[in-house]
């Protein structure tokens, strides 16, 4: 799959690497606004996960397509998408499609999320017997996690341990005869278990006897000055454009965030030839009183606590400072780039500037659990996490029969133990639907109950040594956007609060906040916590926007588009 | 006995459902200088979730579903071009922006017969009083030029139009704010009991007393009303409605159809909303309005058979909400049997009709002639 395409942007050549995202071939060429919004605001590559819905272009004339989820196969003619650009006139529809025209798939088992914790569920589920379909709307499986690489190997580096240890968790799956379709995006979930898809420009449906839904996690919004420009993304896109692309974010980027992937994040790009300045942690820098969680870790999980070590050697070799208990505060574009500004995390202090072309955010995860919410699957807030958590049983069961969940969609735990997990919720999936349990599952199963206990106390030392503030809404001014998608900033909603608005969703009628073609995943966690301070509301499942379907948008004539055949 | 609500333990008018009737009504009554408070559960009713379209024309829809309410539909049609008539007052009177344009509805017809069907319809209607033709493909494209193939003709009705209810419901909040209207929003009323000359209505945070209650909560009137032993048989019919992202202006008229379940247009914003009375569903102990698939599904693709260049465009939202069906005709007015106890539930295309419905019935609260014949509407009507 080596070589390379040239496809076009605006008219102008651009050579890209066959297999990789569109989004990655801009980035490389140094083009990082994508489209303007409705405020002639330039926006460019943020999530790099589809969520988003910031890098849209137009691609062979198809408007508001995402470059990150767009693979150059082929010469692309790419166009900057504008606001609301006028449609092509085309004389015929199509006919008018029923749900009785649509293509209907049921497997026993659906996996919805080919991450570890979907595959690792899909292969016990299979060994035990049952028929698995496993969907993923990315191009390639593995999930964020086991990132696969899509360009050729000349490209950079060799697989790392990772990506091997990913693809041999992909390789598995398939020979035991684990079904596997990547570039298929569930947009919906309706009772009882049944989902709605499109895969290829068309609509289809699963009606699976169980569904095990592991959709992961999205980086959490940072809503500063500044966060929407162009060349400001978050620590998972810069990372996947390095591990699937091999492309870097840009020549001199500075990682800011709270947790130990911005560590991996520095090394990888110092790797690649990126120059980084300094890994900004919001967490106070770990003093001996610490040195109880670090020893805990380093006895659940000894592997993890040397990759540490080695990202810390790569990124001291590499010149990166590593700042401690400092956010990013503003980021302000320069004719030579990006201005960021670093503000004390708790209290005051002086600030510090960085000049660079490119910032990586990341500030913890929200749970994907759009499916599960859609469904009525039962959740609770954690106020420690600052999360909905899915309620489920000791199998990995919700609240919904046939309905499982697992992984970073339940609430975040980390791909060690949505790997583990994996393991129980695909072995209890396949014996309620009456498969006997295989020889060696118990052990199994009891084994990888073990490996969960040992992540989750890593997960918990983890991040009483990362704890840090929340986000504060001093951060924002009044022309901050708090909603990407709408435009809608923090003046705007301050205003609504002052006219005794308590429920969100009458702030959100009010302002059009989260009205958004991302579906308010970046400004409801924001707003949530907003109206619990302003108005004591408590947080809990019922407190953020309602599930919305589409989970992600889809097109009309996507579900025009003929079902069966 | 238990303590009185903390917002308001006595109250001269309690209105009960906060969706643009029960508003618009306690704004009227505050402007009479009433001590009014509104009260609202918070459930998504029509006002939320419905699709702005100003409809005057019979809509298809209901002469199909329910042809035993054609009568009573007719009766209702001059209201219309008046309900419209009272959004565009209220505009100026709260100098506020609707989004509110009066750009014409088109019914399409994809069949000759449905054209027959029209040119009835249209004869009919102008015998009571609106304006409307109906139009050959040829005329068609010359004001809407962006019809499919298979739309041979439509009739228009130039007294249509549509407005932005996420605006209106903005500013009829504020301006009732300012009015002074208690607004207790969250929290359900009912039952309600007489008690002296008043009533007692039971809330979650205690009992409010008032002199006169008003039941303007749509569907929700029903139970209310019965616990007084007065039948209002309005039912909830839970809607599925579909938005789009925004593209440029290019639909200016409000268009249904003939034959099929549609309504489509375009907002300001850009964004087309794709609706017209494709059903939801009430899931889950909350009874929380749900979409189905099949809904979405049809919807979506008959929108783009009728304007095909819609769609590359990508969906970005859909919802349901709750709306009301009667008998065809609005419930306005005195509860005969329960001085002091009034309905406030408009007919068919309520929200089209709700800022006049309200104001209607503020005239019979404050004892001012209407300036309408009211006996159809009566809440008595029921027995
Ligand atoms: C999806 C959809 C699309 C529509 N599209 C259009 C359109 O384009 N044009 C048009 O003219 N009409 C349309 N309609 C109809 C229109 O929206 C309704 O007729 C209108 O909103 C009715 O207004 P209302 O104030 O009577 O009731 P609602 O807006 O339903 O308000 C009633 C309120 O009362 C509350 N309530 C109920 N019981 C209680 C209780 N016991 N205690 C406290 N509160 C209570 C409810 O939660 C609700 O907020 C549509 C309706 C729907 C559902
Ligand atoms: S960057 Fe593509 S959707 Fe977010």
């Amino acid at each position: 799959m080596s070589g390379t395409i040239t496809i076009t942007f605006e008219g102008e050549p651009v050579e890209a690497r066959e297999g990789e995202s569109l989004a990655a071939a801009l980035t490389a060429h140094g083009i990082d606004a994508f489209r303007t919004t409705r405020c002639e605001a330039e926006r460019g590559l943020f999530c790099g996960m589809g969520v988003c819905q910031d890098c849209l272009v137009e691609v062979d004339g198809k408007p508001n397509q995402r470059a990150c989820m767009t693979r150059v196969d082929r010469p692309l003619s790419v166009r900057r998408e504008a606001h609301a650009r006028p449609l092509a006139p085309a004389m015929q529809g199509q006919p008018p499609a029923t749900i009785g025209d649509v293509e209907v798939q049921m497997p026993e088992i659906l996996v919805i999320g080919a991450g570890p914790g979907g595959l690792s569920a899909a292969i016990a589920a299979r060994r035990a017997g049952a028929q698995v379909l496993v969907v993923d709307e990315r191009s390639q499986p593995g999930g964020q996690y086991f990132k696969q690489l899509s360009v050729g190997a000349e490209a950079g580096p060799p697989p790392d341990r990772q990506h091997r240890e990913g693809a041999a968790l992909i390789e598995e799956a398939r020979s035991l005869g684990v079904e596997l379709r990547s570039g298929v995006t569930v947009w919906g979930a309706f009772e009882p278990n049944e989902f709605a898809a499109t895969a290829a420009g068309r609509p289809l449906r699963l009606l699976p006897k169980a569904a095990i839904v592991a959709t992961g996690a999205y980086e959490r919004g940072w809503p500063v000055p500044g966060w929407t420009l162009p060349g400001v993304m978050t620590t998972g896109a810069a990372q996947t454009l390095w591990r699937t692309a091999r492309r870097l974010p840009g020549r001199r980027v500075l990682i800011a965030g709270n947790g130990p992937l911005n560590l991996q994040l520095a090394a990888e790009l110092i790797e690649g030839g990126a120059e980084v300045p300094a890994v900004v942690e919001a967490a106070p820098r770990p003093g001996l009183a610490r040195l109880g969680a670090l020893l805990a870790m380093a006895r659940s999980s000894p592997r993890l606590i040397r990759d540490g070590l080695r990202y810390h050697a790569a990124r001291r070799s590499g010149g990166a400072a590593m700042v401690h208990g400092m956010v990013v505060a503003g980021i302000e574009k320069t004719p030579a780039g990006l201005q960021v500004r670093l503000a004390p995390a708790a209290g005051t202090g002086a600030e510090r500037r960085y000049e660079v072309d490119a910032v990586c955010l990341g500030y913890g995860f929200e749970p994907s659990n759009e499916l599960l919410r859609a469904l009525g699957c039962g959740h609770d807030f954690d106020p420690v996490r600052r999360q909905l958590v899915t309620r489920r049983d000791a199998r990995g069961l919700t609240d919904m029969a046939g309905v499982y969940a697992l992984g970073d969609c339940t609430g975040l735990g980390g791909a060690r133990a949505a790997l583990a997990e994996g393991t129980i919720v695909g072995l209890a999936a396949a014996a309620a639907l009456g498969h006997a349990a295989p020889a060696g599952s118990r052990a199994a199963s009891r084994r990888a109950g073990r490996d969960l206990a040992r992540h989750r106390d890593f997960q918990k030392a983890l991040w009483s040594l990362y704890a840090a503030p929340a986000y504060s809404s001093k951060l924002a001014t009044a022309d901050t956007l708090i909603c990407r998608c709408e435009e809608v900033s923090f003046g705007q909603i301050e205003e609504a609060l002052g006219e005794e608005m308590e429920l969100i969703g009458a702030v959100k009628r009010r302002t059009r906040v989260g009205m958004g073609r991302c579906q308010g995943r970046y400004c409801a966690p924001v707003l949530d916590a907003l109206l619990a301070e302003r108005f004591g509301r408590p947080r809990d499942e019922f407190s953020g926007f309602a599930p919305r379907i589409p989970v992600k948008p889809v097109a009309i004539g996507d579900l025009a588009g003929p079902g069966a055949g | 006995m238990a303590s009185p609500h903390p917002v308001v333990g006595e109250i001269e008018v309690l209105v009960i459902g906060g969706g643009v009737v029960g508003s618009c009504l306690a704004g009227f009554l505050a402007e009479d200088g009433v001590g009014v408070a509104l009260i609202d559960d918070g459930r998504i009713g029509g006002s939320n979730a419905n699709a702005g379209s100003l409809h005057v024309q019979m809509q298809s829809r209901f002469m199909r579903l329910y042809p035993q309410n054609v009568p009573g539909m007719e009766r209702q049609l001059p209201l219309y071009p008046k309900g419209v008539a009272a959004w565009q007052a209220l505009e100026k009177k709260l100098d506020a922006h609707f989004d509110l344009k009066m750009t014409g509805g088109l019914m399409v017809a994809e069949s000759l017969d449905q054209l027959e069907f029209l040119r009835v319809k249209a004869a009919r209607e102008r015998e009571l009083g609106l304006e409307v033709e109906v139009l050959g493909r040829a005329e068609l494209d010359r004001i809407a030029p962006y019809f499919g193939e298979s739309v041979v003709g439509a009739e228009l009705c130039a007294d249509e139009g549509k407005l932005n209810p996420l605006l209106c419901n903005a500013a009829i909040r504020r301006w009732i704010l300012a009015r002074g209207v208690v607004l207790i929003e969250g929290e359900a009323a009912g039952p309600i009991r007489r008690e002296g000359a008043g009533f007692v209505v039971e809330t979650k945070r205690g009992p409010i007393r008032a002199g006169r209650v008003v039941l303007a909560a749509a569907s929700g009137s029903k139970a209310l009303a019965a616990g007084l032993g007065v039948a209002i048989p309005a039912e909830p019919e839970p809607l599925h409605m579909n938005i789009t992202e925004p593209t440029s202006a290019m639909i200016g008229h409000l268009v249904q159809h003939a034959d099929r379940m549609i309504t489509l247009k375009q907002f300001g914003t850009g964004q087309i909303v794709i609706g017209g009375g494709w059903p939801a569903h009430l899931a889950g102990e909350r009874r929380h309005p749900t979409v189905e698939l099949a809904s979405l599904i049809a919807n979506a693709t008959l929108a783009q058979h009728i304007v095909p260049r819609i769609a590359p465009l990508r969906i970005i939202r859909t919802w349901a909400g709750i709306n009301t069906a009667v008998d065809g005709k609005g419930v306005l007015g005195p509860v005969g049997p329960v001085p002091g106890l009034f309905a406030a539930i408009p007919g068919d295309a309520g929200y089209t009709l709700g800022p006049l419905s309200a104001r209607l019935v503020a005239e019979m609260m404050a004892g001012r002639a209407p300036g309408e014949d009211m006996a159809p509407f009566s809440p008595d009507r029921f027995g």
